[in-house]
């Protein structure tokens, strides 16, 4: 499914305008600890987190991650917006919890398969 | 805790409690050492000494209010997981030291969060506490104290809103001067 489509299912609120939505996710991930989505995401996955700072775009670039989506209503840093626009990555922001985000991703078919 | 901004101020909390008048935060980045340094040392009743050894236990607290205390247990485990560790120092009467050091380029160490709002809060919820503020960068220093801002202030009390302003703004501009809160890889990644 594509970003864009997984964006209106859910309802998720864009924070990077103009960053293009095409990619197509089939698996996500969903951690808080930096290390862990560094050593175990994989290419493509959208990342599920708490974390608001600029690190996370610097993760999402090194893993080539497909974006980011902040839950529990978590505002992004402005230096991690400003980031996230020069390299293109895409941060999304729901007011749900990991825990639901998560469930919801599932059902519309993104796996969390390594 | 996402931000150390919030370990400090769970921290200062507990020597508030223990009756500190005088609070001492000391943040140090060294980019050499590649290392980060915090400090909170009080004037508080202190902690008995059985207790010092223990206090890092989230079942051992001197709260009445729940049976567990984890701002210590929470504090050394984000100081471990980022090669680092934490040490208590306290002594009856006379007050407690509490110091954590963290690998600053570490990617699982929390960034330092809204340091001013924390102070912010801190100074003008707790008007009567003497405050000092050290934020060193390598060479470079940035240094708030509530006893010289009362005597500036004169009339106007710290807990005026227009305070609480300040001094947000003041560390704000103050951590972004001597480039605070840096972690060097990632800069040089998103370079």
């Amino acid at each position: 499914m594509k970003l864009q489509e997984i964006a209106e299912r859910l309802r998720l609120e864009l924070k990077t305008p103009k960053v293009p939505l095409e990619a197509e996710v089939k698996t996500g991930y969903a951690s808080d600890l930096l290390s862990d989505v560094l050593a175990h995401s994989l290419e493509g996955d959208l990342w599920v987190t708490r974390q608001t700072h600029l690190n996370i775009v610097a993760i999402a670039v090194m893993r080539d991650l497909s974006g980011i989506l902040l839950v529990s209503g978590a505002e992004p840093d402005p230096d991690t917006v400003e980031k996230a626009l020069e390299k293109t990555v895409p941060i999304f922001r729901t007011s749900l919890p990991t825990f639901e985000a998560v469930g919801r991703l599932y059902q519309l078919g993104i796996s969390g398969k390594r | 805790m996402l931000e150390l901004s919030l370990h400090i101020m769970d921290l200062v909390q507990n020597s508030l409690a223990a009756g500190a008048t005088r609070v001492e935060i000391r943040i140090e980045e060294s980019l050499g050492e590649d290392r980060l340094v915090i400090e909170i040392q009080d004037d508080g009743k202190g902690i008995p000494k059985e207790m010092v050894s223990r206090v890092t236990d989230p079942f051992v607290t001197s709260r009445t209010t729940r049976p567990v205390g984890l701002g210590l247990p929470l504090f050394k485990k984000a100081a471990e997981r980022c090669g680092g560790g934490m040490e208590v120092q306290s002594e009856i009467g006379r007050g407690t030291r509490v110091v954590a050091w963290f690998q600053l380029d570490h990617l699982d160490r929390a960034p330092l969060g809204n340091i001013g709002e924390t102070m912010g809060v801190l100074i003008t919820g707790n008007p009567k506490v003497d405050f000092i503020y050290e934020h060193r960068v390598d060479g470079k220093a940035y240094r708030l104290e509530t006893p010289e801002m009362k005597k500036a202030l004169g009339p106007v009390p710290l807990n005026d809103p227009a305070v609480l302003d300040f001094v947000r703004r003041d560390i704000e501009d103050g951590l972004r001067n001597i480039g605070a809160g840096i972690f060097p890889s990632v800069a040089k990644l998103l370079k």
